[in-house]
C-alpha cells in the first residue's frame, strides 16, 4: 500500500482542509507538530532554468526583499525569514545591524558567479610549460609570487572576522565575502607554487606585511572603511597588475595564472564598488565620512614607497622585481620601470573609475582628491 | 576648511607633485636600478623545484613541501604574514591576531590533501542538482523538508561564522590548515544556499529556528581552536553527517538526496580534519585529552537540552516515513538516526584519544546502550 492510500479520508471531516485533517490525525499519536504551518507563500514555484545558469541564489528571494530588514533584530543567528523561537539563546556577536553598512544589490550575483568560475590551482596550470629562466627573471618571479603569497593572507584573513560580525539577516554579502575567502586562498597557493615550480624557492618577507599604527586594512573599525581599503584601494591596486600579467610573464604557466587570478580579483574589487555605490545612496550623511578613507587611500598610491602593500611602489623588493620582469632583466630595468611607470598611471586612472562609479567622483571636480593623482596620470 | 588648512594642502600636494617628478626623473635616468643580488643568498634553497607527485592530481601544495618547506614548526615566534620558508626580516613587526601558534593546536597532516580535494570535487548548487525533481510532494512532507533545511541552513551558518571569526587567530606559518579551512567554509556557504534553495523551491521558505544550545557552546567557546574544533566537527559535524547520510538514503526526492549526498562528502572532510586535528594534538599533549574528557560533561549536557527538543525528529519521521500519517514508522528510523549518530560520536573521540564511553551523560549513553525500541 502507498503512503497516498494510507491517508485518512478527507471527505469526513468537516469543514477542514485535508492538511488540518492529517495534522490532527498526527496530534492524535502523540505528535505535537506545533511547527508545521504554512506560510503565505507555500506553493509558489521557482524556476530553475539551466540555460539562464540554473536556480540562482538571486533568484529566490524575488518577492521577499521585505524580509530584508533595514536594521536586524536577530540575536539568535537564525536563518533569515526563519520564525523566532521562544527561549532561543542570543548567541550572534553581530555589530553589523544595519543594511547599509554592508549592502550591495549584486551580491548574490557575484557569489553565484564565483561558484561558477572556480579553478584548481593543481590542474588549470600548465605548469609543464615552466623552463629554466636566467637566474634574474626567476628570482623575481620568485620575489614578486612571495609578496602576493604574504598579500593573499591579508585579504582572506581580514574578511572573516566581518563575516562573524554581520547579522545573518544580511547573508548575501556574506557569502560573497566566504568566496573571496576562497579565492584568495586559491591565490595564495598558486603563488607559493609558482615560487617552488622552477627552482627559485620563496625570497624574503615584505617588510609591507608588518602592524601599522594606523591605516592599515587590519586597523579598520568600519565594514566600509575595511572595503575601501581592502577592496577599492588593495585589491584594485593588485587587479591592474593582474590584468598586464602577460607583460610581465615568461610561460604559459604565468600568464595562466594572472588571467586566472584577475577574474576572481575582478569579482572583490567589483563588490567594493557596488557596496560604496549603496552606501552612498541610503546614507548619504555618511559621505564625509567615506571621503575622510577615501583621503587616506589615496595618500597611500601617491606616497606609496617602499613598504606599501603596493606591489609596484618604488624601491620595495617587488617593485623593483616589477621592473626586472618587465624589461626583460636586471640590465634592463630602465625600460622595465617605463612599463612600471605606464602601469602605476594605470592604477590611478582606474582607481578614479572606480571611485567616480561608486558615487564619490566630486572629489575629483571639487579639489578634495589630492591634485597630484591627476598630474600622475598626465605625466 | 580653514585657510592654513588649505595652505598646507596645497603644499603638501605641491611636494607630492614634486616628488613624482623626481622618481619619474630617477628611472629615466636609471638610479633608481639597486646592485644585483645572488638569488642563492636569499632562497633558502634555490635550485630544488617541486614536481607533481601524480600526472592526475597536478602540482598540489603536499608537493611543494621538499626540504625546509616540509619542515612544519612545532612553535613560531612571528605573528606577522612571513610564508614558511621565506626568508625573514628583522624588525618586520606583528600585525595583530595569529595569537594559534602552537602546531599541536591547529595542526593535521591531512590538510594539504583535504584542500585539494576539496577543490578537485568543487560544484554547484545552481547547475548540479536536479531542481525539477523536487516538485509537488504532499504538502505535509514538503514544510517537514523545510524545517530540515531552516536546521541544516543553521548548522552551516554557525559554522561559516566560527571559522571565519578564527581566521585571524591561525598563524599564516600553518598554511595547509588555513587552505583547508577555507574550502570548509566555502562548502558551508554551498550548504547554507543549497538549504535555503531547497527551502523556497515551492514556497515553504523557512520555518522555526533551531533550539539554539549547540550553536550557543560552538559560538562561545574561545578557549582554544582545539577544543572548537572537537565542538563544530566531532560534536555537531557527526550529527549534521548523520543527518544528511539518512537523508541521502530516505530523502523523498532525487533532489533531496542527492543534495544531502554532496553536502555529506564535503561534511566528511570537515569531520576528517578534526580527527586528525586531535590525534595529532593528542600525540603531543596526551594530558589534554584527559581534561576533554572531563570538560566534554558541560558540552554534552547541552547536547541532551536540544535532543529533548521535539522539532526536528517530528520534521525528520514525516519526511522518513513518507508523510504524517506514516509518521510512527519515521520515527523508528529517525530513533535509529539517533542511535547512529551518538555511537559514532563516542567512537570518533575514542579513536582521536578522549575516552568518552564512560563518562556520557545518561540521557545520551542510553541511545547505544538500549535497544532503540526502548529509548523511543
Amino acid at each position: 500500500m502507498t503512503t497516498t492510500e494510507q491517508r485518512p479520508d478527507t471527505e469526513q471531516a468537516d469543514e477542514k482542509t485535508p492538511f488540518e485533517v492529517l495534522l490532527d490525525a498526527g496530534k492524535q499519536h502523540g505528535y505535537k507538530l506545533d511547527w508545521l504551518r504554512k506560510g503565505e507563500s507555500f506553493g509558489q514555484k521557482l524556476e530553475a532554468d539551466l540555460t539562464k545558469g540554473g536556480l540562482l541564489l538571486q533568484d529566490i528571494e524575488v518577492g521577499r526583499e521585505d524580509d530584508i530588514p533595514e536594521h536586524s533584530e536577530n540575536y539568535t543567528g537564525r536563518p533569515r525569514g526563519a520564525q523566532e523561537r521562544e527561549g532561543a539563546p542570543r548567541i550572534g556577536d553581530y555589530k553589523i545591524r544595519d543594511k547599509g553598512d554592508v549592502w550591495l544589490r549584486n551580491a548574490a550575483d557575484l557569489y553565484e558567479e564565483a561558484i561558477q568560475r572556480q579553478w584548481s590551482s593543481a590542474t588549470d596550470i600548465p605548469w609543464n610549460t615552466l623552463e629554466a629562466l636566467p637566474d634574474d627573471i626567476e628570482m623575481a618571479q620568485c620575489d614578486l609570487a612571495t609578496f602576493l603569497t604574504d598579500v593573499e593572507f591579508v585579504a582572506g584573513d581580514v574578511p572573516g572576522k566581518w563575516i562573524a560580525e554581520t547579522s545573518p539577516d544580511f547573508y548575501e554579502p556574506r557569502m560573497f565575502l566566504i568566496s573571496q575567502i576562497m579565492d584568495e586562498a586559491r591565490h595564495l597557493d598558486v603563488f607559493r607554487k609558482r615560487a617552488r615550480a622552477n627552482g627559485g624557492g620563496l625570497m624574503q618577507q615584505s617588510r609591507a606585511f608588518g602592524g601599522s599604527f594606523a591605516g592599515g586594512i587590519d586597523n579598520a573599525r568600519d565594514f566600509t572603511e575595511m572595503s575601501a581599503r581592502l577592496h577599492i584601494s588593495g585589491e584594485g591596486l593588485v587587479l591592474t597588475i593582474f590584468r598586464m600579467g602577460e607583460r610581465m610573464s615568461y610561460n604559459d604557466a604565468e600568464k595562466h595564472i594572472y588571467r586566472l587570478a584577475a577574474s576572481d580579483e575582478s569579482r572583490h574589487v567589483a563588490f567594493g564598488v557596488l557596496h560604496l555605490k549603496y552606501l552612498s545612496e541610503v546614507q548619504p550623511e555618511r559621505k564625509e565620512e567615506i571621503h575622510n578613507y577615501l583621503d587616506e587611500v589615496e595618500q597611500g598610491l601617491v606616497f606609496a614607497t617602499g613598504s606599501s602593500q603596493n606591489p609596484l611602489a618604488r624601491g620595495g623588493i617587488s617593485g623593483n622585481s616589477l621592473a626586472i620582469l618587465l624589461g626583460g632583466g636586471d640590465d634592463k630595468m630602465d625600460e622595465g620601470e617605463q612599463i612600471a611607470m605606464a602601469m602605476r598611471q594605470r592604477q590611478i586612472k582606474e582607481y578614479i573609475q572606480r571611485v567616480r562609479v561608486a558615487g564619490f567622483g566630486e572629489r575629483f571636480e571639487n579639489g578634495r582628491a589630492m591634485p597630484v593623482l591627476q598630474q600622475y596620470i598626465a605625466a | 576648511m580653514v585657510q592654513s588648512e588649505i595652505a598646507v594642502t596645497e603644499e603638501a600636494d605641491k611636494a607630492a607633485a614634486d616628488e613624482v617628478r623626481r622618481r619619474m626623473a630617477l628611472a629615466q635616468s636609471g638610479m633608481a636600478r639597486p646592485a644585483p643580488t645572488d638569488p642563492r643568498q636569499i632562497s633558502r634553497q634555490w635550485g630544488t623545484r617541486a614536481r607533481p607527485s601524480s600526472l592526475e592530481g597536478g602540482l598540489t601544495i603536499d608537493d611543494l613541501n621538499i626540504g625546509i618547506y616540509g619542515h612544519i614548526p612545532e612553535h613560531v615566534e612571528s605573528r606577522n604574514r612571513i610564508p614558511r620558508g621565506a626568508t625573514p626580516v628583522p624588525g618586520v613587526t606583528d600585525v595583530g591576531g595569529y595569537s594559534v601558534c602552537d602546531s599541536s593546536r591547529l595542526w593535521a597532516d591531512g590538510a594539504g590533501l583535504l584542500y585539494e580535494e576539496a577543490i578537485s570535487r568543487r560544484w554547484s548548487t545552481a547547475t548540479d542538482l536536479p531542481w525539477d525533481t523536487a516538485r509537488d510532494l504532499p504538502d505535509d512532507i514538503e514544510l517537514a523538508i523545510c524545517q530540515v533545511a531552516t536546521e541544516l541552513s543553521t548548522h552551516a551558518q554557525v559554522e561559516m561564522e566560527t571559522i571565519a571569526k578564527w581566521f585571524r587567530e591561525l598563524n599564516p606559518v600553518f598554511h595547509e590548515v588555513k587552505l583547508h579551512l577555507s574550502t570548509n567554509i566555502y562548502d558551508d556557504a554551498r550548504f547554507f544556499d543549497g538549504y535555503r534553495k531547497r527551502a523556497m523551491l515551492n514556497g515553504g521558505g523557512m520555518l522555526l529556528e533551531s533550539p539554539g544550545w549547540v550553536n550557543r557552546i560552538i559560538q562561545e567557546c574561545y578557549s582554544g581552536w582545539t577544543e572548537v574544533a572537537i565542538l563544530m566537527f566531532l560534536v555537531r559535524g557527526t550529527f549534521t553527517q548523520t543527518v544528511l547520510r539518512y537523508l541521502s538514503v530516505y530523502g523523498p526526492t532525487e533532489l533531496d538526496r542527492e543534495l544531502a549526498l554532496r553536502c555529506m562528502v564535503d561534511k566528511t572532510r570537515h569531520i576528517q580534519y578534526g580527527m586528525e586535528h586531535l590525534r595529532f594534538s593528542f600525540t603531543s599533549t596526551p594530558e589534554r585529552a584527559q581534561s576533554y574528557a572531563v570538560s566534554l560533561i558541560a558540552a554534552e549536557a547541552q547536547i541532551a537540552r536540544e535532543e529533548d527538543d521535539h522539532v526536528l525528529w517530528e520534521a525528520l519521521a514525516i519526511i522518513f516515513g513518507g508523510g504524517i500519517d506514516n509518521i510512527d514508522a519515521g520515527m523508528e528510523i529517525v530513533n535509529r538516526m539517533r542511535r547512529d549518530w551518538i555511537q559514532l560520536y563516542v567512537d570518533r573521540m575514542e579513536w582521536a584519544g578522549v575516552p568518552r564511553h564512560e563518562r556520557l551523560m545518561p540521557a545520551l549513553k542510553r541511545w547505544i546502550e538500549e535497544p532503540v525500541e526502548a529509548t523511543a
